[in-house]
């Protein structure tokens, strides 16, 4: 029995355990060391990590990636809710909107990215020209000032995911027995009292996954930051990612980046078990 | 990106970044799983001792068929050794070089920027080529000082010269006209660009956003522009012996202040450009001047521009200016064999036949300045080589392992910092200077 259950769980195993968990192990253990791809890793213990707390540009780093999580994550969740509610009725034209608002999850990032550069670049970009148009103007493009990069990116990063946590959103929708909406309806319950009473709580388990999978993407944000601003202007978008891929492939400090990642690593571990311990605690079932 | 590091140059050098981006992304996904190409490249060598050498280098712009048809000419020339070119954008290269060079799949000669150079080196990527210089053999006496000396870091040197090219001043003669100015007197110095600021750059009535600008200055992933200004009032980023930084020196202010004013204050130049955005505004006709190396005037003759090339206005005290060179190094997990067959190749590249062809058809001066009267079909290079051009032609923090991180990471940054009014110069300048002492210290 627990035979064919190991048997069964071979393959994502090996793929796991060569993927996932033994690239974390190495890195943990090339975070303590001096290490360039090239010559072998040299032992420092935990000066990396000495230095990484000292070091402004891991703060910076760091602080953006908060605010982005922060920025980004409720958006996300709630933006991804309200869609599902929206598409879950009857209307004309109802696939085709689904479609839309999926579509960009399927596309690369990287490609989203360079669109949305030309759509905000302050010189040919139409998105430019609209907001213009109503008089926002900024004169050196949303990208390189320095007020508006960080939103520009978050927005993107929102717009991206959406329409994912949306359809996952549909499906709890859909799994909500009619019965319970119509007896609710029956006892004089008004549309607020049943989303309030009866929709939100038994979409709690998807909520939960939802803003954990939320959560976790915007501490990873790297993809259109990287194409869209570089983490400039002055790294007013750099994140930790950013920040781990400029020391280690840039720098060539892959020892003092792989610090960076287990810091990060760590920050998400907590994250996700203070959500989880959350989410718990409010799980409801009928 | 890296970027990061001078993105590489010219278009094709420099590539619209977001391109970059892409494939640099597309570059990290694939990487993990795949060589370069078919992987049995490291020096193959085929029946009859043939040896075939991979070259990995950046060309893809319009000097890239300048380069093929010089390599094929070398394959002709020849049975012993083989050179089979591979051409993937600079940002790729970058990324690959780490693991390619270090591999057995990888190349075996590799062109790169020289700002680059010295953090590899540093590392232990590339083998000094020392004895190429010292054998009589290899015609090095008459190569440009400036090419040559690019590639040396801690005492040895690492490279043997592709391609050297300066930057200077394109101006658009058909903005000059409209603001009512001679199209034939390009401003020679920073007080009568000045001057002209306010004519070329213009703003449509009711709105505060130009449409078109005096000046493009890229301050970030670009070929330097802005550097050369703090040369030219007796500053710069750091001293010529690498050891100090001179980013909070008075001079050095002086230079920041006079264009940070112009740019921020006068709207001389947008803030926030790339040097691929730059390319574009001057390549639409939306700024009267751009500094640029000799691989734009294809693309700017495409598009109809009416430019002149000219020596970019002199500061208050110099006039020198930015030169850049592209050096073919040798990763160190190349044999001797393969050394010697590259070196084959190293003496073609630098005849006077092979950078004949390659000046005519890419527009760079060719590395034998006797070479210059020679070039007929293209007026190009001898207008960017010519003698008091190179002469006073500087190149930006050779020979410092953490030069391309000083620039990119410190220098540009701080300056975005300044041009968008957060902080004064001084006090930007003055932290950013000591960002830069303790990137120099760590080298040592």
């Amino acid at each position: 029995m627990t035979r064919t259950a190991w048997l069964f769980l071979t393959p994502s195993l090996v793929v796991l355990i060569a993927f996932t968990v033994y690239p974390m192990i190495q890195a943990g253990y090339l975070s303590l060391t001096n290490y360039n791809l090239i010559r072998a890793a040299q032992w420092v213990g935990f000066a990396n990590y000495r230095q990484l707390f000292a070091d402004p540009a891991f703060w910076n780093a760091f602080e953006n990636t908060v605010i982005y999580a922060v920025g980004v994550t409720p958006v996300t969740v709630v933006l991804a809710l309200l869609l599902a509610i929206f598409l879950n009725r009857q209307f004309v034209g109802r696939g085709f909107v689904r479609t839309a608002i999926f579509l960009p999850f399927i596309v690369s990032l990287g490609i989203i990215a360079i669109a949305w550069s030309f759509l905000l670049d302050p010189n040919i970009g139409l998105v430019s020209y609209w907001l213009g148009k109503v008089g926002l103007v900024s004169k050196q493009g949303l990208l390189s000032d320095p007020h508006w990069a960080l939103p520009a990116v978050m927005f993107v990063g929102v717009w991206k995911n959406v329409g994912f946590y949306m359809v996952m959103y549909l499906a709890g929708l859909q799994s909500i027995p009619g019965d319970l909406q119509e007896a609710a309806r029956l006892d004089g319950a008004n549309a607020w009292q049943r989303f309030r009473s009866v929709t939100l709580p038994l979409l709690s388990n998807q909520t939960m996954l939802v803003s954990v999978m939320a959560l976790i993407a915007s501490l990873q944000a790297f993809d259109q930051i990287y194409v869209m601003t570089h983490g400039g202007p002055f790294f007013r978008t750099e994140t930790l990612v950013m920040l781990i891929y400029r020391e280690g492939f840039q720098n060539l400090q892959f020892g003092y980046a792989s610090a960076i990642s287990w810091v990060l690593l760590i920050f998400v571990f907590l994250l996700s078990i203070l959500q989880f311990g959350y989410f718990q605690r409010r799980q409801v079932r009928y | 990106m890296t970027s990061q590091h001078s993105t590489g140059r010219g278009p094709g050098r420099r590539i619209p970044l977001l391109a970059a981006a892409a494939t640099g992304i597309l570059a990290l996904a694939l990487s993990g799983c795949t060589g370069q190409g078919t992987s049995t490249s490291n020096s193959d060598t085929g029946s009859g001792g043939k040896i075939t050498l991979t070259f990995w280098n950046g060309q893809t712009g319009p000097d890239g068929p300048a380069m093929n048809k010089v390599i094929d000419a070398f394959n002709k020339s020849q049975s012993k050794v083989a050179v089979k070119s591979v051409t993937m954008p600079w940002d790729t290269l970058y990324q690959k070089l780490l693991t390619g060079a270090a591999s057995k799949g990888g190349p075996d000669i590799v062109a790169l920027d020289f700002t680059q150079l010295p953090k590899y080196a540093s590392q232990g990527l590339f083998q000094p080529l020392d004895d190429y210089y010292k054998d009589s053999a290899h015609d090095t006496d008459t190569l440009p000082k400036a090419a040559t000396t690019a590639s040396v870091y801690d005492g040895k040197n690492y490279g043997v010269p592709f391609d050297i090219a300066t930057t200077m001043m394109y101006y658009n003669k058909t903005l000059f006209k409209q603001a009512g100015l001679d199209p034939d007197k390009p401003p020679t110095t920073w007080d009568e660009f000045a001057a002209m600021v306010p004519k070329l750059t213009k703003t449509p009535a009711g709105s505060s956003k130009p449409d078109q600008y005096a000046i493009a200055l890229a301050d970030n992933n670009t070929v330097d522009m802005y550097p050369q200004f703090l040369w030219n009032t007796g500053g710069g980023i750091v001293s010529e012996d690498n050891k100090k930084s001179l980013l909070d020196s008075p001079e050095t202010l002086k230079a920041l202040d006079f264009w940070v004013d112009l740019v921020k204050n006068k709207q001389a130049s947008p803030i926030g450009l790339s040097g691929a955005d730059a390319d574009k505004l001057f390549n639409s006709g939306k700024a009267a001047i751009e500094i640029n190396g000799p691989w734009a005037t294809t693309g700017y003759k495409d598009a109809g521009i009416d430019f002149g090339v000219t020596r970019p206005f002199a500061g208050p005290d110099g006039n020198a200016l930015l030169a850049s060179v592209e050096t073919m190094a040798l990763p160190a997990k190349d044999d001797d064999a393969t050394k010697q067959a590259a070196y084959k190749f190293f003496d073609y590249w630098t005849s006077n036949d092979a950078q004949l062809t390659w000046a005519e058809g890419s527009g760079f001066p060719p590395l034998r300045s006797d070479d210059n009267a020679k070039i007929t079909g293209n007026p190009y290079p001898a207008i960017f080589g010519a003698k008091d051009v190179v002469d006073d032609s500087r190149l930006l923090n050779p020979g410092i392992a953490s030069g391309a991180t000083i620039v990119n990471d410190v220098f540009y940054p701080s300056l975005q910092k300044a041009l968008n009014g957060d902080g004064s110069v001084e006090e930007i300048f003055t932290a950013a200077s000591k960002e830069v002492q303790a990137d120099l210290d760590k080298d040592k």
